[in-house]
Protein backbone atom coordinates (compact mmCIF):
# COMPACT_ATOMS: atom_id res chain seq x y z
CA UNK A 1 0.00 0.00 0.00
CA UNK A 2 1.54 3.24 -0.50
CA UNK A 3 1.95 5.58 2.07
CA UNK A 4 -0.58 7.96 1.00
CA UNK A 5 -3.13 5.03 1.20
CA UNK A 6 -2.23 3.63 4.53
CA UNK A 7 -2.91 7.09 5.92
CA UNK A 8 -6.17 7.23 4.09
CA UNK A 9 -6.97 3.73 5.96
CA UNK A 10 -5.59 4.28 9.50
CA UNK A 11 -7.86 7.48 9.41
CA UNK A 12 -10.99 5.46 8.71
CA UNK A 13 -10.21 2.68 11.28
CA UNK A 14 -9.46 5.03 14.23
CA UNK A 15 -12.69 6.66 14.11
CA UNK A 16 -15.30 4.16 13.11
CA UNK A 17 -17.61 3.03 16.17
CA UNK A 18 -20.83 1.56 14.64
CA UNK A 19 -24.06 2.78 16.78
CA UNK A 20 -25.31 -0.21 19.09
CA UNK A 21 -22.69 -2.53 17.87
CA UNK A 22 -19.78 -3.91 20.03
CA UNK A 23 -16.48 -4.15 17.85
CA UNK A 24 -16.91 -5.51 14.94
CA UNK A 25 -14.62 -6.98 11.61
CA UNK A 26 -14.53 -3.83 9.55
CA UNK A 27 -14.95 -4.97 6.25
CA UNK A 28 -16.57 -1.55 4.93
CA UNK A 29 -17.95 1.32 6.72
CA UNK A 30 -19.56 3.20 4.42
CA UNK A 31 -22.11 1.49 3.47
CA UNK A 32 -21.67 -0.66 6.59
CA UNK A 33 -20.29 -4.72 6.39
CA UNK A 34 -19.27 -5.78 9.71
CA UNK A 35 -18.46 -9.40 10.74
CA UNK A 36 -19.20 -11.26 14.03
CA UNK A 37 -15.72 -12.35 15.22
CA UNK A 38 -16.34 -16.03 16.25
CA UNK A 39 -16.27 -15.50 19.94
CA UNK A 40 -19.49 -13.73 20.28
CA UNK A 41 -20.86 -17.01 18.83
CA UNK A 42 -21.41 -17.99 22.40
CA UNK A 43 -25.38 -18.68 22.97
CA UNK A 44 -27.81 -19.86 20.44
CA UNK A 45 -29.64 -16.62 19.96
CA UNK A 46 -27.34 -13.89 18.60
CA UNK A 47 -27.22 -10.83 20.17
CA UNK A 48 -27.97 -7.78 18.16
CA UNK A 49 -25.59 -5.96 18.80
CA UNK A 50 -23.26 -8.46 18.10
CA UNK A 51 -25.31 -9.45 14.72
CA UNK A 52 -23.76 -9.13 11.06
CA UNK A 53 -24.42 -6.47 8.45
CA UNK A 54 -24.51 -6.63 4.99
CA UNK A 55 -25.42 -3.22 3.13
CA UNK A 56 -25.58 -3.35 -0.77
CA UNK A 57 -26.04 0.40 -0.63
CA UNK A 58 -26.19 3.22 1.84
CA UNK A 59 -29.27 2.30 4.35
CA UNK A 60 -32.14 4.37 3.93
CA UNK A 61 -32.82 7.92 5.61
CA UNK A 62 -34.12 6.34 8.91
CA UNK A 63 -38.55 5.55 8.55
CA UNK A 64 -40.51 7.28 10.83
CA UNK A 65 -43.37 4.38 11.91
CA UNK A 66 -46.29 6.87 12.02
CA UNK A 67 -45.23 7.59 8.00
CA UNK A 68 -44.54 4.23 7.26
CA UNK A 69 -46.41 2.30 4.37
CA UNK A 70 -46.36 -1.16 2.95
CA UNK A 71 -47.73 -1.33 -0.50
CA UNK A 72 -49.07 -4.95 -1.17
CA UNK A 73 -50.17 -4.33 -5.08
CA UNK A 74 -49.39 -6.57 -8.29
CA UNK A 75 -51.54 -9.30 -9.25
CA UNK A 76 -54.15 -8.60 -6.14
CA UNK A 77 -57.65 -7.82 -5.94
CA UNK A 78 -57.57 -5.50 -3.40
CA UNK A 79 -54.13 -3.75 -3.27
CA UNK A 80 -53.11 -2.11 0.30
CA UNK A 81 -51.19 0.61 1.88
CA UNK A 82 -50.76 -0.81 5.43
CA UNK A 83 -49.19 0.76 8.73
CA UNK A 84 -47.38 -0.41 11.18
CA UNK A 85 -50.18 -0.44 13.32
CA UNK A 86 -52.16 -3.27 10.41
CA UNK A 87 -49.12 -5.19 10.56
CA UNK A 88 -49.23 -5.21 14.13
CA UNK A 89 -52.95 -6.61 13.82
CA UNK A 90 -52.52 -9.68 12.04
CA UNK A 91 -51.81 -12.85 13.72
CA UNK A 92 -47.54 -12.66 14.57
CA UNK A 93 -45.42 -16.15 14.00
CA UNK A 94 -42.31 -16.04 15.97
CA UNK A 95 -39.45 -17.63 13.44
CA UNK A 96 -35.97 -18.66 15.16
CA UNK A 97 -33.98 -18.79 12.07
CA UNK A 98 -30.56 -18.49 11.24
CA UNK A 99 -29.61 -15.65 8.69
CA UNK A 100 -26.22 -16.20 6.61
CA UNK A 101 -24.65 -13.81 3.89
CA UNK A 102 -24.39 -15.72 1.00
CA UNK A 103 -20.72 -14.59 0.70
CA UNK A 104 -19.95 -15.55 4.13
CA UNK A 105 -16.62 -17.56 4.00
CA UNK A 106 -15.75 -15.95 0.62
CA UNK A 107 -12.24 -15.41 1.81
CA UNK A 108 -11.17 -18.50 1.97
CA UNK A 109 -11.72 -19.24 -1.46
CA UNK A 110 -8.57 -19.51 -3.94
CA UNK A 111 -8.08 -18.43 -6.31
CA UNK A 112 -9.53 -14.90 -4.74
CA UNK A 113 -12.96 -13.50 -5.95
CA UNK A 114 -14.14 -10.06 -5.94
CA UNK A 115 -16.34 -8.98 -3.21
CA UNK A 116 -16.43 -8.47 1.30
CA UNK A 117 -13.61 -11.57 1.92
CA UNK A 118 -16.33 -12.47 4.76
CA UNK A 119 -14.66 -15.11 7.26
CA UNK A 120 -16.65 -17.32 9.62
CA UNK A 121 -18.72 -14.46 10.78
CA UNK A 122 -21.32 -13.48 8.12
CA UNK A 123 -24.52 -15.33 9.79
CA UNK A 124 -26.17 -14.98 12.92
CA UNK A 125 -29.37 -17.00 14.31
CA UNK A 126 -32.23 -14.86 15.86
CA UNK A 127 -35.74 -15.29 16.83
CA UNK A 128 -37.72 -13.07 14.38
CA UNK A 129 -41.58 -11.94 14.66
CA UNK A 130 -44.15 -10.30 12.36
CA UNK A 131 -46.95 -11.47 10.24
CA UNK A 132 -47.21 -13.94 7.92
CA UNK A 133 -46.16 -13.09 4.53
CA UNK A 134 -49.02 -15.12 3.24
CA UNK A 135 -51.47 -13.52 5.71
CA UNK A 136 -50.56 -9.98 4.11
CA UNK A 137 -51.04 -11.39 0.51
CA UNK A 138 -54.63 -13.10 1.80
CA UNK A 139 -55.49 -9.53 3.09
CA UNK A 140 -54.77 -7.97 -0.43
CA UNK A 141 -56.88 -11.09 -2.51
CA UNK A 142 -53.99 -12.67 -4.20
CA UNK A 143 -54.61 -15.59 -6.12
CA UNK A 144 -52.82 -18.31 -6.29
CA UNK A 145 -51.31 -17.84 -9.61
CA UNK A 146 -48.65 -15.32 -9.58
CA UNK A 147 -45.32 -17.61 -9.75
CA UNK A 148 -43.22 -14.65 -7.68
CA UNK A 149 -43.07 -11.98 -4.85
CA UNK A 150 -41.40 -9.08 -5.71
CA UNK A 151 -39.77 -7.12 -2.60
CA UNK A 152 -38.38 -3.93 -2.84
CA UNK A 153 -36.52 -2.36 0.18
CA UNK A 154 -36.64 1.64 0.77
CA UNK A 155 -32.95 1.55 0.22
CA UNK A 156 -31.79 3.29 -3.09
CA UNK A 157 -28.76 3.08 -5.26
CA UNK A 158 -25.94 6.04 -5.45
CA UNK A 159 -25.23 7.02 -9.04
CA UNK A 160 -26.61 4.31 -11.41
CA UNK A 161 -26.28 1.29 -8.35
CA UNK A 162 -29.07 -0.61 -9.72
CA UNK A 163 -31.67 -0.55 -6.69
CA UNK A 164 -32.17 -3.53 -4.61
CA UNK A 165 -35.55 -5.56 -5.31
CA UNK A 166 -35.69 -9.25 -4.83
CA UNK A 167 -38.13 -12.20 -6.41
CA UNK A 168 -38.93 -14.96 -4.43
CA UNK A 169 -41.10 -18.31 -5.66
CA UNK A 170 -44.64 -17.64 -4.71
CA UNK A 171 -44.35 -21.31 -2.79
CA UNK A 172 -41.27 -19.98 -0.37
CA UNK A 173 -43.24 -16.58 0.20
CA UNK A 174 -46.43 -18.52 1.35
CA UNK A 175 -44.43 -20.96 3.59
CA UNK A 176 -46.32 -20.49 6.94
CA UNK A 177 -42.53 -19.49 8.52
CA UNK A 178 -41.62 -16.55 5.73
CA UNK A 179 -42.98 -13.52 7.74
CA UNK A 180 -42.29 -9.58 7.17
CA UNK A 181 -40.52 -9.18 10.92
CA UNK A 182 -41.13 -6.44 13.12
CA UNK A 183 -39.25 -7.50 15.69
CA UNK A 184 -35.65 -9.38 15.71
CA UNK A 185 -34.99 -10.94 19.51
CA UNK A 186 -37.87 -9.57 21.01
CA UNK A 187 -37.45 -6.07 19.88
CA UNK A 188 -38.51 -4.07 16.98
CA UNK A 189 -35.73 -4.04 14.55
CA UNK A 190 -32.71 -1.73 14.60
CA UNK A 191 -32.42 0.54 11.61
CA UNK A 192 -29.49 -1.30 10.39
CA UNK A 193 -31.33 -4.14 10.36
CA UNK A 194 -34.10 -3.25 8.28
CA UNK A 195 -36.64 -0.94 11.08
CA UNK A 196 -39.58 -1.14 10.81
CA UNK A 197 -40.21 -4.30 8.79
CA UNK A 198 -37.69 -6.78 6.35
CA UNK A 199 -38.47 -9.78 5.11
CA UNK A 200 -37.33 -13.12 7.00
CA UNK A 201 -36.99 -16.27 4.26
CA UNK A 202 -35.75 -18.69 6.79
CA UNK A 203 -33.51 -21.37 5.44
CA UNK A 204 -32.09 -19.50 2.52
CA UNK A 205 -29.35 -17.10 1.96
CA UNK A 206 -29.46 -13.34 3.74
CA UNK A 207 -30.05 -11.53 0.45
CA UNK A 208 -33.42 -12.71 0.29
CA UNK A 209 -34.55 -11.35 3.49
CA UNK A 210 -34.71 -7.68 2.40
CA UNK A 211 -34.62 -4.90 4.46
CA UNK A 212 -36.61 -1.69 5.28
CA UNK A 213 -39.37 -3.95 2.86
CA UNK A 214 -41.72 -0.96 1.46
CA UNK A 215 -43.45 -2.69 -1.59
CA UNK A 216 -44.65 -6.32 -1.78
CA UNK A 217 -45.84 -7.40 -5.40
CA UNK A 218 -47.59 -10.37 -6.72
CA UNK A 219 -45.90 -11.21 -9.99
CA UNK A 220 -46.09 -13.39 -12.87
CA UNK A 221 -42.22 -13.09 -13.90
CA UNK A 222 -39.34 -12.47 -11.25
CA UNK A 223 -37.91 -9.07 -11.63
CA UNK A 224 -34.96 -8.73 -13.32
CA UNK A 225 -32.71 -6.77 -11.92
CA UNK A 226 -28.88 -6.51 -11.04
CA UNK A 227 -29.65 -8.93 -7.76
CA UNK A 228 -31.30 -11.23 -9.09
CA UNK A 229 -29.79 -11.55 -12.57
CA UNK A 230 -26.51 -11.66 -12.60
CA UNK A 231 -26.24 -11.14 -9.00
CA UNK A 232 -26.89 -13.64 -6.18
CA UNK A 233 -26.71 -16.30 -8.83
CA UNK A 234 -24.66 -19.67 -8.49
CA UNK A 235 -23.38 -22.18 -11.50
CA UNK A 236 -25.66 -25.26 -12.16
CA UNK A 237 -22.49 -27.16 -13.36
CA UNK A 238 -19.61 -26.72 -11.17
CA UNK A 239 -16.57 -25.13 -13.02
CA UNK A 240 -12.92 -25.36 -12.74
CA UNK A 241 -11.16 -22.75 -10.22
CA UNK A 242 -10.82 -19.19 -12.00
CA UNK A 243 -12.73 -20.23 -15.16
CA UNK A 244 -15.56 -17.63 -15.81
CA UNK A 245 -19.31 -19.04 -15.77
CA UNK A 246 -21.50 -20.11 -18.15
CA UNK A 247 -24.64 -16.85 -17.74
CA UNK A 248 -27.14 -19.06 -19.03
CA UNK A 249 -25.70 -21.75 -16.54
CA UNK A 250 -26.52 -19.32 -13.70
CA UNK A 251 -29.41 -20.74 -11.51
CA UNK A 252 -30.63 -18.60 -8.24
CA UNK A 253 -29.95 -19.58 -5.17
CA UNK A 254 -32.80 -21.63 -3.16
CA UNK A 255 -31.54 -23.36 0.37
CA UNK A 256 -28.55 -23.66 1.78
CA UNK A 257 -26.07 -26.17 1.96
CA UNK A 258 -24.57 -27.60 5.24
CA UNK A 259 -22.50 -26.14 7.64
CA UNK A 260 -20.54 -26.15 10.67
CA UNK A 261 -17.96 -23.86 11.89
CA UNK A 262 -15.75 -23.90 14.68
CA UNK A 263 -15.58 -20.89 17.13
CA UNK A 264 -13.74 -21.77 19.76
CA UNK A 265 -10.54 -22.18 20.28
CA UNK A 266 -9.52 -19.30 17.63
CA UNK A 267 -7.75 -20.10 14.77
CA UNK A 268 -4.06 -19.87 15.21
CA UNK A 269 -4.46 -19.94 19.22
CA UNK A 270 -2.38 -21.08 22.27
CA UNK A 271 -4.03 -23.06 24.91
CA UNK A 272 -2.96 -24.77 28.04
CA UNK A 273 -3.10 -28.36 28.15
CA UNK A 274 -5.41 -29.50 29.84
CA UNK A 275 -9.61 -29.54 29.40
CA UNK A 276 -10.38 -27.94 25.91
CA UNK A 277 -13.90 -26.77 25.15
CA UNK A 278 -14.11 -26.97 21.39
CA UNK A 279 -17.42 -25.13 20.66
CA UNK A 280 -19.15 -24.03 16.98
CA UNK A 281 -22.41 -23.80 14.87
CA UNK A 282 -24.11 -25.87 12.42
CA UNK A 283 -27.10 -25.26 10.31
CA UNK A 284 -28.55 -26.37 6.75
CA UNK A 285 -30.68 -24.32 5.29
CA UNK A 286 -33.69 -25.61 5.19
CA UNK A 287 -32.96 -28.88 6.78
CA UNK A 288 -32.54 -29.56 10.33
CA UNK A 289 -28.57 -30.56 11.62
CA UNK A 290 -28.46 -34.06 12.45
CA UNK A 291 -25.02 -34.18 13.55
CA UNK A 292 -21.65 -32.50 13.97
CA UNK A 293 -18.20 -34.51 14.34
CA UNK A 294 -14.75 -32.98 15.30
CA UNK A 295 -11.82 -34.06 14.59
CA UNK A 296 -8.82 -33.33 16.76
CA UNK A 297 -5.40 -35.09 14.41
CA UNK A 298 -6.40 -33.65 10.49
CA UNK A 299 -9.04 -35.72 9.91
CA UNK A 300 -7.69 -39.70 11.04
CA UNK A 301 -10.07 -40.06 13.68
CA UNK A 302 -13.39 -38.18 14.11
CA UNK A 303 -15.77 -37.78 17.55
CA UNK A 304 -19.67 -36.84 17.71
CA UNK A 305 -20.21 -33.38 19.12
CA UNK A 306 -22.91 -32.92 21.83
CA UNK A 307 -25.94 -30.80 20.34
CA UNK A 308 -27.90 -27.79 21.90
CA UNK A 309 -31.60 -28.26 21.34
CA UNK A 310 -33.81 -27.69 19.80
CA UNK A 311 -33.29 -29.24 16.37
CA UNK A 312 -35.25 -27.53 13.58
CA UNK A 313 -35.35 -26.05 10.59
CA UNK A 314 -33.91 -23.43 9.76
CA UNK A 315 -32.04 -22.41 13.01
CA UNK A 316 -28.39 -23.11 14.16
CA UNK A 317 -27.15 -25.90 16.39
CA UNK A 318 -24.34 -25.14 18.65
CA UNK A 319 -21.90 -27.71 19.48
CA UNK A 320 -19.08 -28.64 22.01
CA UNK A 321 -16.79 -31.20 22.76
CA UNK A 322 -14.50 -31.85 25.43
CA UNK A 323 -10.77 -32.06 24.24
CA UNK A 324 -8.27 -33.02 26.94
CA UNK A 325 -4.85 -33.94 24.39
CA UNK A 326 -2.69 -35.73 26.13
CA UNK A 327 0.25 -33.93 24.74
CA UNK A 328 1.41 -30.76 23.80
CA UNK A 329 2.29 -29.53 20.05
CA UNK A 330 0.12 -27.89 17.71
CA UNK A 331 -3.05 -29.52 16.41
CA UNK A 332 -5.42 -29.27 13.61
CA UNK A 333 -8.96 -29.56 14.65
CA UNK A 334 -11.63 -30.37 11.87
CA UNK A 335 -15.71 -30.04 11.95
CA UNK A 336 -17.91 -31.99 9.60
CA UNK A 337 -22.02 -31.20 10.58
CA UNK A 338 -24.30 -33.91 8.12
CA UNK A 339 -28.05 -32.66 8.60
CA UNK A 340 -31.38 -34.45 8.28
CA UNK A 341 -31.36 -35.13 4.68
CA UNK A 342 -27.98 -37.34 5.08
CA UNK A 343 -26.32 -34.25 3.39
CA UNK A 344 -22.56 -33.86 4.32
CA UNK A 345 -20.02 -31.29 5.22
CA UNK A 346 -17.88 -31.58 2.08
CA UNK A 347 -13.86 -31.76 2.34
CA UNK A 348 -13.78 -29.10 -0.44
CA UNK A 349 -16.70 -26.43 -1.51
CA UNK A 350 -16.96 -25.94 -4.58
CA UNK A 351 -15.08 -23.08 -6.38
CA UNK A 352 -17.62 -19.96 -8.62
CA UNK A 353 -17.05 -16.82 -9.54
CA UNK A 354 -18.69 -14.82 -6.70
CA UNK A 355 -17.94 -16.62 -3.92
CA UNK A 356 -20.94 -18.40 -2.57
CA UNK A 357 -21.90 -21.19 -0.09
CA UNK A 358 -18.73 -21.84 1.38
CA UNK A 359 -19.48 -24.74 3.54
CA UNK A 360 -16.22 -26.90 3.37
CA UNK A 361 -15.23 -28.73 6.55
CA UNK A 362 -13.93 -26.41 8.81
CA UNK A 363 -10.39 -26.15 9.79
CA UNK A 364 -8.64 -24.54 12.90
CA UNK A 365 -4.80 -24.78 14.05
CA UNK A 366 -4.00 -24.47 17.34
CA UNK A 367 -0.79 -24.95 19.70
CA UNK A 368 -1.44 -26.30 22.85
CA UNK A 369 1.24 -25.70 25.50
CA UNK A 370 2.44 -27.49 28.62
CA UNK A 371 0.86 -25.90 31.84
CA UNK B 1 5.89 15.24 -3.97
CA UNK B 2 9.14 14.96 -5.69
CA UNK B 3 10.15 12.48 -8.48
CA UNK B 4 12.18 10.68 -6.27
CA UNK B 5 9.73 10.85 -3.26
CA UNK B 6 7.28 9.00 -5.46
CA UNK B 7 9.50 6.30 -6.40
CA UNK B 8 10.32 5.40 -2.92
CA UNK B 9 6.72 5.60 -2.23
CA UNK B 10 6.57 2.92 -4.91
CA UNK B 11 8.97 0.90 -3.49
CA UNK B 12 7.54 0.59 -0.05
CA UNK B 13 4.11 -0.12 -1.44
CA UNK B 14 6.30 -3.26 -3.23
CA UNK B 15 5.95 -1.96 -6.40
CA UNK B 16 6.16 -4.63 -9.32
CA UNK B 17 9.28 -3.96 -11.21
CA UNK B 18 8.37 -1.40 -14.28
CA UNK B 19 5.11 0.02 -12.40
CA UNK B 20 5.27 3.58 -13.14
CA UNK B 21 5.70 5.59 -9.96
CA UNK B 22 3.84 8.40 -11.18
CA UNK B 23 0.71 6.23 -13.02
CA UNK B 24 0.44 4.94 -9.71
CA UNK B 25 0.13 8.28 -7.87
CA UNK B 26 -2.22 9.38 -10.25
CA UNK B 27 -4.02 6.23 -9.44
CA UNK B 28 -4.31 6.77 -5.50
CA UNK B 29 -5.90 10.24 -6.56
CA UNK B 30 -8.31 8.84 -9.22
CA UNK B 31 -9.35 6.48 -6.32
CA UNK B 32 -9.58 9.34 -3.95
CA UNK B 33 -11.64 10.94 -6.91
CA UNK B 34 -14.15 8.58 -8.11
CA UNK B 35 -14.34 6.08 -5.65
CA UNK B 36 -14.91 7.89 -2.17
CA UNK B 37 -18.41 9.52 -3.50
CA UNK B 38 -20.33 5.93 -3.16
CA UNK B 39 -18.46 4.01 -0.68
CA UNK B 40 -15.35 3.54 1.69
CA UNK B 41 -11.65 2.39 0.35
CA UNK B 42 -12.04 -0.50 2.67
CA UNK B 43 -14.07 -2.43 0.73
CA UNK B 44 -11.35 -1.61 -2.13
CA UNK B 45 -8.23 -2.26 0.04
CA UNK B 46 -9.41 -5.34 1.95
CA UNK B 47 -9.74 -6.86 -1.42
CA UNK B 48 -6.44 -9.02 -3.43
CA UNK B 49 -7.49 -9.22 -6.92
CA UNK B 50 -5.79 -9.71 -10.31
CA UNK B 51 -5.11 -6.85 -12.62
CA UNK B 52 -7.84 -8.94 -15.04
CA UNK B 53 -10.17 -8.77 -11.97
CA UNK B 54 -9.49 -5.50 -10.90
CA UNK B 55 -10.03 -4.28 -14.93
CA UNK B 56 -13.66 -6.31 -14.55
CA UNK B 57 -14.75 -4.22 -11.54
CA UNK B 58 -13.81 -0.96 -13.54
CA UNK B 59 -16.06 -2.17 -15.75
CA UNK B 60 -18.59 -2.93 -12.98
CA UNK B 61 -18.15 0.62 -11.69
CA UNK B 62 -18.15 2.18 -14.57
CA UNK B 63 -21.26 0.96 -15.55
CA UNK B 64 -22.83 2.14 -12.18
CA UNK B 65 -22.52 5.41 -13.39
CA UNK B 66 -18.71 6.08 -11.65
CA UNK B 67 -16.86 8.48 -14.39
CA UNK B 68 -13.52 7.45 -14.13
CA UNK B 69 -10.87 9.89 -15.72
CA UNK B 70 -7.88 8.59 -15.50
CA UNK B 71 -8.64 4.12 -15.92
CA UNK B 72 -4.70 3.31 -16.78
CA UNK B 73 -3.70 4.78 -13.73
CA UNK B 74 -6.13 3.82 -11.12
CA UNK B 75 -5.97 0.05 -12.56
CA UNK B 76 -1.99 0.42 -11.98
CA UNK B 77 -2.46 1.85 -8.32
CA UNK B 78 -4.93 -0.96 -8.08
CA UNK B 79 -2.29 -4.21 -8.64
CA UNK B 80 0.47 -2.49 -7.18
CA UNK B 81 -0.99 -2.29 -4.11
CA UNK B 82 -4.01 -4.83 -4.09
CA UNK B 83 -3.02 -7.53 -6.32
CA UNK B 84 -3.39 -10.84 -5.98
CA UNK B 85 0.20 -11.79 -5.33
CA UNK B 86 -0.39 -9.65 -2.30
CA UNK B 87 -1.03 -10.79 1.67
CA UNK B 88 -4.19 -10.13 2.75
CA UNK B 89 -4.38 -7.74 5.24
CA UNK B 90 -5.24 -8.12 8.54
CA UNK B 91 -8.84 -7.79 10.05
CA UNK B 92 -9.57 -4.64 11.17
CA UNK B 93 -12.21 -4.06 14.15
CA UNK B 94 -14.72 -1.37 14.58
CA UNK B 95 -14.66 0.96 17.72
CA UNK B 96 -17.41 -0.20 20.54
CA UNK B 97 -20.47 1.45 19.46
CA UNK B 98 -22.41 0.37 22.43
CA UNK B 99 -20.46 1.36 25.33
CA UNK B 100 -20.77 5.41 24.75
Amino acid sequence: MTAGAAKLARAADDSIAIPGKRPMILHNDRPEDLETPVRYFDSWLTPVDAFFVRQHIPRPAPIDPAAYRLTVNGMVSKPLQLTLADLQKLPQATVPATIECTGNGRGFYTPKVPGIQWGRGAIGNAEWAGPRIADILKAAGASSSPAFLETDGADTGVAKTPDFVRSLPMKKAMHPATILALKMNGQAIPDIHGFPARLIVPGWDGTSSVKWVVRISAAAEANKGFFMNPGYRYPKYAIPPGSPAKPAELEVIEGMPVKSSITAPEDQGKLALGSIAIRGFAWAGEEAIERVEVSTDGGSRWRDAQLSAPKLPFAWRLWLLDWRPADPGYYTILSRATDSKGRVQPIVAPWNPSGYLWNAIDRVGVTVEKA
Amino acid sequence: MTGRLLWLAGVAAGAALGADPAAVARGQKEEARSCIPCHSLRLIHSQRLSRAAWNKELDKMAGWGTAIVDRDALLEYLEVNFGDDKAPPAPVMSQDGVKK
